[in-house]
C-alpha cells in the first residue's frame, strides 16, 4: 500500500473498509443465524440454540420442490445461454460487419435495463401471442438476462487467443470444427465456465421476471420466500434462506478452488 | 438444432464468408428479437393506445396527477442516495483492494462478490429481521447517541436505501476496483513524496485520473437502483411506494396493463438515458487508458 495504515488517514481508510464489510456481510449473517434461535421468533442475536427450524425446512417438502424447480430452470438456462452465448461472442471476437457495436449492446443491454420492465413486456407478449407455455415462458426470459453474463465472460478470452494456432490446426488438415472443439475451446473452457456458473446463479436467484412468468402450481425457490416474507416472520423461511446462502458458501468454494486448480 | 446447423455448415468444402458469421449470430439474435425486442416495442405500442384508439392518455394521467410526480421524486431520490452511499463506502474499499498485496486483495474480492451471489429477496429478508421493531440497527444507533428514540426502519424509504445500497455496493466496488487497479501507484508516490499529504494525493491521482470509472460506477448502481423491485417491495412495502413497486401493484394487483406499460415506458426511457451515458464514460475511460 502507498498510504502508511498507521497515518491517521490510514486508519481512516481501514475503518471505513471495516464498516462497509460489516455492512456486506451482516445481512446475510443475519439470515444464517437468527433461525439458530429458540425463542419461535426471528431475533438477532439470537437467543439460545436449537437446529428446530433447519430441520423443519429440510423436511418441508414444499421447499424442496421449490428448490427443484429452481434447480431445473436454473441447469436449462445455463446450458442454453453458454450455447448462444460462446455463439456470439465468437462471432463478435471474430468477425467484423456492419451493425456489430449495435449487437454486441444489444446482447449486454438486459445487464442495465429493469428486469421488471422486461417482465412486464415478456408477459404482455406470451398473453397476447399465446406462444410457448408452462417453463418455458420463464426459462426464455431467463435466458435473456443470463446470455449477457455467459457473453461478458468469455468476450475477453476469446480476444486474447491467439488465432494462428487455430490457423496451424487447418493448414494441418483440421476442419474448422475440428480445430473449434479441438483447439479454441480447450483454450477459452474458464472464460465459458466462469460465465456459465453465473448464468446458473443468476436464473436460480432471480425473483422479478420469476413473479411474473413461473407457473402458479410451480413456483421457483425465490418466489417461494418472497411470497412467505410478505406474510410474516416464519422462523422455517429464514432457515429456507440460510441453507440457499450456505449453498451459495460452497458452490463459490468450489468455484474458487477450480479457478486454483486451473491456475496452478 | 442450431448446433446442428452451424455443423452442416463447417462441413462444406468452402463455407461461404457471410454465411458463417450469420449462422454463428442467428441463435442469439433471434432469441433476442423475439423475447426481448419485439416485447417491449409492443409494451411502447400498450402504452401508447386507450380503448383501441392511439393516445396519450396513460402519460397524461402520469403527469398530471401530482401522487405520480411525487413518486417519480421519490424513485429519483432513492437513486440519488443509494449512488451517494455506494461511492462514499465503495471508493475507500475498491481503493485499499486495488494497493494490496495479492492475496488479501482476492480474499477481499471474494468477500465482495459474495452478497452478488445470494439472491436479493435473502439479502432484504436479512434486512427486514434487523429492521423490525427493536431491530439491532436501531438499539445500534441508540447506543451510539445518533437518535433519542428507537427508529422504525422497515417500511420506510431509509430502510429502503440501507438496504438497496448494500445490494448494490459490490458493483459499485468491483467497476472501481478495475480502473484503481490501472492506475500506476508510483503517481501517487511521486505526489507525495513532493509533499502532498496521503488524502490530497489520492484526491489528485486517484481521483482525478478515474473520472470515467466513477461515473460509469455511479450510472450502473443509479441505473439500477431506480428499477430495483425485490428490496423496496419487502423492505418498502406499500409506505414507501417508488415506480418499480407501483408497476408491479398496477399489473398484478389492479390488472391496468396499459397503464403500468405507460410506468414502464417512462422507467425504460430514464434508464435508457443513463445507459448512453454509461456508454460515454466508458468510452472516455477506454479513450484515457489508452492515451496514458
Amino acid at each position: 500500500m502507498t498510504i502508511d495504515p498507521r497515518s491517521p488517514f490510514g486508519l481512516l481508510l481501514t475503518a471505513v473498509c471495516i464498516v462497509a464489510f460489516v455492512y456486506l456481510i451482516l445481512p446475510i449473517l443475519v439470515v444464517v443465524v437468527a433461525p439458530l434461535g429458540d425463542t419461535g421468533y426471528l431475533a438477532f442475536p439470537p437467543q439460545g440454540f436449537t437446529l428446530r427450524w433447519y430441520a423443519a425446512a429440510l423436511e418441508d417438502t414444499r421447499y424442496l420442490g421449490g428448490f427443484l424447480t429452481s434447480l431445473r430452470i436454473g441447469v436449462i438456462v445455463a446450458l442454453l445461454s453458454t450455447v448462444i452465448g460462446v455463439m456470439a461472442a465468437y462471432g463478435i471476437s471474430r468477425y467484423a460487419f456492419p451493425g456489430k457495436a449495435l449487437a454486441e449492446a444489444l446482447f449486454l443491454s438486459p445487464l442495465i435495463l429493469p428486469t421488471l420492465v422486461f417482465a412486464v413486456a415478456l408477459s404482455l407478449f406470451f398473453t397476447r401471442t399465446g406462444l410457448l407455455s408452462g417453463d418455458s415462458r420463464l426459462i426464455m426470459g431467463h435466458v435473456i438476462i443470463c446470455t449477457p453474463y455467459v457473453i461478458r465472460a468469455t468476450l475477453p478470452v476469446l480476444r486474447r487467443f491467439d488465432r494462428t494456432l487455430e490457423e496451424a490446426a487447418q493448414n494441418l488438415g483440421a476442419s474448422p470444427l475440428q480445430s473449434f472443439f479441438l483447439i479454441l475451446l480447450p483454450v477459452v473452457k474458464t472464460g465459458i465456465v466462469a460465465g456459465c456458473a453465473m448464468a446458473f446463479i443468476t436464473s436460480f436467484d432471480e425473483v422479478v421476471l420469476a413473479l411474473f412468468l413461473a407457473s402458479p402450481g410451480e413456483p421457483t425457490l425465490p418466489v417461494m420466500i418472497y411470497s412467505a416474507v410478505q406474510l410474516g416472520f416464519e422462523p422455517t423461511v429464514a432457515a429456507v434462506s440460510g441453507l440457499l446462502v450456505l449453498l451459495t458458501c460452497v458452490f463459490m468454494v468450489i468455484y474458487q478452488l477450480l479457478g486454483i486448480a486451473r491456475q496452478e | 438444432m442450431t448446433a446442428a446447423g452451424v455443423m452442416t455448415a463447417g462441413k462444406g468444402a468452402a463455407p461461404s464468408r457471410i454465411f458463417v458469421p450469420v449462422l454463428i449470430f442467428a441463435p442469439c439474435l433471434l432469441v433476442y428479437l423475439v423475447f426481448f425486442v419485439w416485447p417491449q416495442l409492443s409494451l411502447l405500442a400498450v402504452s401508447a393506445f386507450d380503448r383501441g384508439q392511439v393516445s396519450a392518455a396513460h402519460y397524461i394521467r402520469f403527469f398530471s396527477d401530482e401522487y405520480y410526480w411525487e413518486l417519480l421524486g421519490r424513485t429519483l431520490f432513492l437513486g440519488v442516495s443509494v449512488t451517494l452511499i455506494t461511492l462514499i463506502l465503495g471508493v475507500p474499499v475498491a481503493y485499499v483492494i486495488a494497493r494490496m498485496r495479492s492475496r488479501y486483495a482476492a480474499l477481499l474480492l471474494v468477500l465482495t462478490t459474495f452478497p452478488l451471489l445470494v439472491s436479493a429477496v435473502v439479502r432484504s429478508f436479512g434486512w427486514m429481521v434487523l429492521f423490525f421493531r427493536d431491530g439491532v440497527v436501531s438499539n445500534l444507533l441508540l447506543a451510539l447517541g445518533l437518535i433519542d428514540q428507537p427508529m422504525q426502519l422497515m417500511y420506510t424509504l431509509t430502510g429502503v436505501i440501507i438496504a438497496l445500497a448494500q445490494v448494490l455496493l459490490p458493483l459499485m466496488v468491483l467497476t472501481l476496483h478495475g480502473v484503481f487497479k490501472s492506475i500506476d501507484p508510483d503517481l501517487e508516490h511521486a505526489a507525495m513524496s513532493l509533499g502532498a499529504p496521503p488524502w490530497l494525493a489520492l484526491w489528485l491521482v486517484t481521483l482525478r485520473l478515474a473520472p470515467g470509472g466513477i461515473i460509469a460506477g455511479s450510472l450502473l448502481v443509479f441505473s439500477l437502483a431506480i428499477s430495483a423491485f425485490a428490496t423496496p417491495a419487502l423492505v418498502g412495502g406499500a409506505r414507501a411506494n417508488v415506480m418499480a413497486t407501483t408497476i408491479y401493484e398496477q399489473t398484478i394487483e389492479l390488472l391496468d396493463w396499459p397503464f403500468a406499460s405507460a410506468l414502464s415506458a417512462i422507467l425504460l426511457v430514464f434508464v435508457l438515458l443513463i445507459s448512453l451515458l454509461y456508454a460515454k464514460a466508458l468510452d472516455r475511460r477506454s479513450a484515457g487508458e489508452a492515451a496514458s
